[in-house]
């Protein structure tokens, strides 16, 4: 039966709004605060009574909102008779401890903090409880994670707690990331994230494949919240914690939730080969191995902490067992374990208050000087340890029965087995908490004198032993609570009868046994103790750290060997990982077969290939010595230019070429300030790799090239070619493409070079000003220098060769449209002539006759360009629009008159002006450095000359 | 045609004019005495944009014959970018102001890195994405060498440059082979030519490259060693822009590419996207376990969540975008905040970035400690904060586009890195106090976002921020 109450988002909500009061009326004082803090959880209280009929006989209340559909997530909450016997426990636990908390906080200690802090834990607690949907059950685990971690760490002074913080919130951070993962399968199994619906399809869910992966999934944020074995460790140093957190958290509420996932999950993954191998096996460990240590420890918190371990190991195994009986058992024990251990908790938490120690060696003889609390803590004790009429017992007897009937591997004494040894071990812990706390002589030695303190201090942990008992003598008073949350965790009615007496049977003996066993292990208490301390064993912490220390060191070496900052490593590491992602691309789809014919090499092509191939090699080997490198990279230029010449390209040959030229005369002014030689920095295993991935990449992409050449394709030139003389007029389709087709491309460009020109020279001006400039003139670039002049020869020629090459130029560029050619080719080639003076006759001799400003040319051939397009609009189309006419004058041939000229002798300009002031520059440098052979120049005037010695003896002086 | 065409990219012009008119009246002012308050205007210009662009656009539109497209998921990504790239400027102000770093061509750079940035992500041809691509590399290229003084500056500026240059030149070896195969670089041509049935090798072979290309932006494994480096050694201002605009428009442009133009093959490239998206959750998680320097951590972690958005763009589908964008949104306020923070962390007046310097903080600035506890737990992914929502949305793309191992990885990956952002918190309640303790560091506006963003990873889950509209809409505009 279902029904709607929209009282649960209300009770959901109150912890987190009442999260807010604390914090306000600590002003109004300690107990006006522990006050208002205990409002919203009484007035939740009393909500979850006034449905607590309800659920009783079996109605389920259910409230929606909706929050995310997309994501589907939705805040709906339930509430069935497991959620509401969870409810009531943080509940009134959360009620007790906040009255047992404003007694145990000092003055110094910020209450209102705590408080806030203790709310809002509470309320991701109940959130957890009350969740219909597994995305939000997921929001609320967290925020216990969160909150519990804000309140471990709220006595910030001790050193101690460090450790312990950090552990718990690693540990429990991560199970509750990976449980994420596991509650996003298990939505997408069933396709929908509603707890309800996820438990009615348990079937759905087991038989699915993806079963195993969710519930590893789920379980590890379950084992990791509830310390089960191999995350048990963190559990125990959590315990720095001030006593009512290490109460609440860490043995009534927060470390159950685990326990309560797994019941809550129980009928949608319950019952597999897999759930009970590794549950049940893992609370086996657990149950046992918390008892054991749980007896050698000194500190009352830390047996209390192991303690904790072992008894979530307990139901965890009863959960993990599967069968109706074992949950019901479980239910049971989660209620009596909840009563007993928060008293001892807090009965710890008043020792050391009182005492100022929690260390057993320190302590004995407190029943004489602190009655009450003595009682109180051998009642809950003995409860702990199973002596029949404290709860203890019923519930650790339905656990026996339970293990007594389980075979493990087709055996069936294993279980029954170490389930006995655990409960020796935990009959002893028990009795030394009894006997080495409380029993014995008085003694004198106590570092604060102790008494009982006040009521309010002890009222919570005598309330609860009062249950203690009560269930104890009467268990019958339990029946209707387990029966309903028995029956929400399995999904079938329950209705259990607990008895204390049932007859002489397995689990009466292995109770007996355990009694026995424990007394007489208290009483060898000392050897044993000794030899526990003698005995080396693994210490979970030294564990955890070292294996965090070794995945950081494991993770440093990865991250100083993947990004050890050298940039050739990680090119190397780029290259080849495009290799491999585009060799696995080319093995995805087959290439089909070739559909062309290998064209005949003649020899001299074969030369040619071979040439390139060989200077592109010789670069590699030779790149350490500079001159001699730049020299092999100009030799693949020519062959480049070649290769365009023989494919019938002779214009890109030509633009080739120029570029080619003037690049290597610019780069070898460059290189007259760096060293001749690059330093050798890697070692030879270093190379031989890098020359392996270099070579794979080369392979790839000539390989790649020829593939595809071997193929037809069609491309964009056959347009180009059919429409450059129509569209453009010109025949020389590059030089129409450059001008016309792309002349919005070409007009941007001019500009980028133009202003790397004037970048150039800026920079240059910039750097020479600086202390660069400083350390450039006193670096003593001439002394290595022969100071020849120029050589005569080359002076005569280059002089000789300007007017030609000017002439040449201009040809180039008028010819530019229809034949190889054009403005570009025109503006490097009359660059060259002019390189070729500044080198040949220096620097100043050639400035001195110069007429016109670099960045002039710049700027007028961009302005040209410019005016060129705009010129398209008086004619009312686009800009960069090109025209063309034929114009007939007499005595000379019909002739083209073209706009596209005109915007060719911007590009002209342009490329003039940026190389020259690219040269320019970098002269600069040289001259700065102090260089004086470019001074004198070269010309020769007889009649302007000083006079020679002999010229004065001719004229007799 | 032309005026209409205009009119779509009226906003990229507004801010490229802007830029540069304010770089020469910068020049013609006495350079760096008007900086403070062009950091203020361009921020101010940005936000307007934003608001225009967010309010006024509508439908789908392309202009210049489909080069550039205005729909919704452009529009969605422009003002996550102009946003972000506002609240960046405005962070840095001061704090560049204060150690002489505030020259004028921040702002302009900025500036023009994010026109390029909506030109990325409005791409709709493989010119105009290449433009953009270029234009917002470029200027970033420029940024990161900021502080011209320092070595580490400067070399990261460099080492950005070379990697940066060689992944542009893979990108358009592959952009031409993708034109040499198709046809044309029109996206909306590409996408004809490009079916999974007969999608050719050589086509393949483009995508796998500009593939690379892309991957070296957004940087995902094995594309990614620079960013280590590069968040190091730019200045810190430098860094917050670096991990939040830059990343929103490379994962644009990815998924816009991806989407448009090779839409139609989905499964011939999700592989690819889904191994980058693993490798990098992995690496971004156990590198940044050793990590001692919040600014290299932050450098793994932003790897790590781009992996993340990866797995959303590697399901293939609607909702796989729309998650992406939603985990973009999301991850660029968690960083904002972030960086904020980082930037406030300071000794005398000088900047710190070791973690440990972090120790006893939650003692001395219980405030400032508590906003940067939300946060790493945001950017973690822990629930009940934003940065849960956005990993969630991305798992379920991932899974339900069948991509379970993916998803799993993932949560895999998620645990391993809770570890170095928990660790930060640590170090902040239970660390040890510090020989040199953080000291100062009250500047109110990195306060207010610091507070601001964290406010919004809390109370930001009652509506998923606000945004989950906008992306599905954004989503839905793309994959169809």
């Amino acid at each position: 039966m279902t029904q709607t109450s929209s009282l649960l988002p209300i009770i959901a909500i109150l912890p987190f709004l009442g999260a807010l009061v604390p914090g306000v009326m600590i002003r109004a004082g300690r107990t006006a605060c522990a006050w208002f803090t205990a409002v919203p959880t009484i007035l939740a209280l009393v909500m979850l009574g006034t449905l607590a009929p309800g659920v009783m006989e079996g109605t389920v209340y259910t409230a929606q909102l909706p929050w995310i559909p997309q994501l589907g997530l939705e805040a709906a909450f339930f509430l069935d008779g497991l959620g509401l016997m969870f409810a009531c426990m943080i509940l009134g636990v959360g009620l007790l401890i906040t009255l047992y908390a404003r007694y145990y906080l000092s003055g110094e200690d910020p209450m209102g903090q705590f408080y806030t802090y203790l709310l809002l834990f509470q309320g991701a607690m109940l959130g957890i409880t009350l969740s219909d949907n597994i995305l939000l059950l997921l929001i609320f685990w967290e925020l216990t994670s969160l909150s519990s971690f804000l309140l471990i760490g709220y006595w910030k002074h001790l050193p101690e707690g460090r450790q312990g913080a950090r552990m718990a919130l690693t540990v429990t951070g991560a199970g509750g990331l990976a449980m994420i993962g596991g509650m996003l399968i298990l939505g997408n199994i069933v396709g929908s994230y509603n707890l309800t619906d996820i438990l009615a399809s348990g079937d759905l869910i087991k038989a699915d494949p993806m079963y195993l992966p969710a519930l590893i999934l789920i379980l590890l944020g379950a084992f990791t919240k509830s310390a089960q074995f191999p995350f048990h460790f963190w559990l125990p140093h959590a315990m720095a914690a001030p006593t009512p957190v290490s109460a609440y958290l860490h043995s009534a509420t927060m470390v159950k939730a685990g326990v309560f996932l797994m019941a809550r999950m129980w009928p949608a993954l319950a019952g597999t080969d897999a759930w009970f191998y590794i549950v049940a096996t893992a609370g086996l460990i657990t149950m046992v191995l918390g008892a054991v240590i749980a007896l050698f420890k000194d500190d009352l918190k830390a047996l209390l902490a192991f303690s904790t371990v072992s008894h979530l190991g307990l139901l965890t195994m009863l959960l993990g067992f599967g069968t109706e009986a074992a949950a019901i058992a479980a239910v049971f024990h989660i209620l009596n374990h909840l009563t007993f251990k928060a008293a001892l908790f807090m009965t710890a938490g008043i020792v050391d208050h009182e005492t100022h120690t929690r260390d057993i060696k320190r302590l004995g003889g407190l029943a004489k000087l602190m009655p009450i609390t003595a009682t109180i803590g051998t009642i809950t004790a003995l409860s702990m340890a199973g002596i029949p009429l404290f709860n203890g017992f019923l519930s650790k007897e339905l656990m026996l029965y339970e293990a007594a009937k389980t075979t493990w591997w087709e055996n069936p004494w294993i279980v029954a087995g170490l389930a006995t040894l655990g409960s020796v071990f935990s009959v002893a812990y028990s009795l030394r908490f009894i006997f080495h706390t409380f029993g014995g002589k008085v003694r004198d030695d106590y570092p604060h004198h102790p008494h009982d303190p006040p009521f309010g201090m002890y009222a919570a942990p005598a309330l609860l032993s009062v249950l203690v008992v009560a269930i104890g003598v009467m268990p019958f008073l339990a029946e209707p609570i387990v029966a309903m949350a028995a029956t929400a965790v399995t999904g079938t009615p329950q209705d259990p009868h607990f008895a204390i007496w049932h007859g002489v049977n397995a689990a009466l003996i292995m109770s007996l046994i355990a009694i026995a066993g424990g007394i007489v292990l208290l009483l060898l208490h000392r050897p044993l103790d000794k030899a526990w301390l003698a005995t080396p064993r693994p210490e979970a912490k030294v564990i955890f750290d070292a294996l965090i220390g070794a995945v950081v060191r494991a993770t440093r070496w990865v991250t100083e060997t993947l990004h050890n900052g050298a940039i050739s490593r990680y090119l190397a590491i780029f290259t080849a990982a495009t290799v491999i992602v585009g060799y696995t691309a080319y093995t995805m789809s087959p290439l089909g077969p070739q559909t062309r014919e290998m064209l005949p090499v003649p020899p001299l092509v074969g030369i040619g290939w071979f040439l390139l191939v060989l200077a592109t090699g010789l670069v590699v080997w030779f790149h350490r010595m500079r001159f001699a490198a730049l020299v092999i990279i100009s030799v693949i230029g020519l062959m480049v230019s070649a290769g365009f010449v023989y494919m019938s390209a002779p214009d890109l040959a030509l633009t080739q070429i120029s570029v080619e030229t003037v690049t290597i005369m610019l780069l070898l002014l460059a290189l007259h300030f760096l060293p001749k030689e690059t330093p050798v920095e890697s070692s030879v295993g270093r190379r031989g790799l890098d020359a392996a991935i270099a070579l794979s990449a080369g392979v790839a992409i000539a390989g790649l090239s020829y593939a595809f050449m071997m193929r037809d394709f069609s491309t964009i030139s056959d347009y180009h070619l059919a429409n450059s003389y129509i569209g453009g007029g010109g025949t020389n389709v590059v030089n129409v493409i450059l001008v016309d087709f792309r002349g919005y491309d070409t007009y941007g460009e001019i500009i980028v070079l133009g202003i790397a020109g004037l970048a150039i020279f800026a920079l240059m001006e910039t750097l020479l000003n600086g202390p660069a400039g400083a350390r450039l003139r006193n670096s003593g670039y001439n002394n290595d220098r022969s100071h020849d002049r120029h050589p005569l020869m080359m002076v005569v020629a280059t002089r000789l060769m300007l007017p030609i090459a000017a002439v040449v130029g201009v040809y180039i560029f008028l010819r530019g449209h229809n034949q190889p050619g054009g403005g570009f080719v025109a503006g490097l080639v009359i660059s060259i002539a002019l390189l070729m003076q500044y080198m040949a006759s220096g620097f100043a001799w050639t400035t001195r006759r110069q007429r016109l400003e670099y960045h002039g040319l710049i700027g007028i051939g961009v302005v040209i360009a410019g005016l060129t397009g705009m010129g398209a609009w008086l004619a009312g189309v686009p800009f960069l629009t090109s025209w063309y006419g034929y114009v007939h004058l007499p005595p000379i041939e019909e002739f083209e008159l073209a706009s596209a000229a005109l915007f060719d002798l911007g590009v002209f300009l342009c490329v003039l002006g940026a190389v020259m002031l690219m040269l320019y520059s970098i002269s600069r440098l040289a001259r700065h450095a102090g260089e004086t052979v470019n001074k004198e120049p070269m010309d020769y005037d007889p009649s302007k000359a000083p006079k020679t010695f002999q010229n004065r003896a001719e004229e007799g002086l | 045609m032309i005026s209409a065409d205009l009119n779509i990219i009226l906003p990229e012009i507004v801010l490229a004019v802007y830029a540069m008119a304010a770089l020469i009246l910068a020049v013609y002012s006495g350079k760096d005495k008007l900086a403070g308050t062009m950091v203020w205007a361009t921020s101010a210009l940005m936000l307007v944009l934003a608001f225009w662009i967010g309010t006024t656009g509508e439908g789908s539109n392309a202009a210049f014959y489909g080069m550039f497209n205005d729909d919704p998921f452009s529009r969605f990504a422009k003002v996550v970018i102009l946003v972000s790239a506002a609240a960046v400027m405005v962070m840095s102000e001061g704090y560049m102001q204060r150690r002489g770093l505030l020259r004028f061509e921040f702002p302009v750079l900025i500036a023009l890195a994010s026109v390029g940035m909506m030109m990325m992500v409005s791409a709709g041809d493989l010119m105009s994405l290449y433009m953009g691509l270029e234009l917002q590399s470029l200027s970033l290229y420029v940024v990161a060498s900021l502080r011209r003084d320092s070595a580490k500056s400067t070399e990261a500026g460099l080492k950005y440059f070379v990697l940066g240059a060689l992944s542009s030149g893979l990108l358009l070896y592959g952009a031409s082979l993708i034109y040499g195969f198709a046809g044309t670089t029109q996206f909306s041509g590409i996408i004809a030519a490009a079916t999974e049935e007969n999608i050719s090798v050589g086509l393949l072979i483009g995508l796998v490259l500009l593939t690379s290309g892309l991957a070296f932006k957004v940087s995902a494994v094995p594309f990614h060693m620079w960013t280590p480096d590069v968040y190091e050694g730019s200045p810190t201002p430098v860094t917050a822009f670096f991990a939040t605009a830059p990343k929103v428009a490379a994962m644009g442009l990815f998924a816009r590419v991806m989407h448009d133009a090779f839409g139609n093959a989905v499964s011939d490239w999700s592989q690819v996207v889904a191994l980058l998206s693993v490798l990098s959750m992995f690496i971004g998680a156990i590198a940044a376990i050793g990590q001692t320097d919040i600014k290299r951590l932050m450098a793994y972690s932003s790897i790590a969540h781009m992996g993340y958005a990866l797995m959303g763009l590697a399901s293939g589908t609607e909702l796989g975008v729309n998650a992406m964008l939603v985990y973009m949104a999301i991850y660029v306020t968690m960083n904002v905040g972030t960086f904020a923070f980082i930037m406030s962390m300071e000794r005398d007046g000088q900047p710190v970035t070791r973690i440990d310097a972090l120790g006893q903080y939650g003692a001395k600035e219980p405030g400032k400690a508590l906003a940067m506890l939300v946060l790493l737990f945001s950017l973690a992914g822990v629930p009940p904060f934003l940065g849960f929502f956005a990993k969630l949305a991305v798992l379920r793309a991932a899974y339900d586009a069948g991509l379970a191992w993916l998803a799993v990885a993932g949560v895999v990956a998620s645990v391993i890195g809770a570890y170095y952002y928990l660790r930060i918190v640590y170090y902040m309640y239970f660390g040890e106090e510090p020989d040199e303790a953080l000291d100062g560091g009250r500047s109110p506006v990195l306060m207010g976002f610091l507070m601001g963003s964290a406010v919004i990873m809390l109370v930001g889950i009652v509506n998923m921020f606000g945004v989950e509209g906008a992306a599905q809409a954004a989503a839905v505009a793309l994959v169809n």
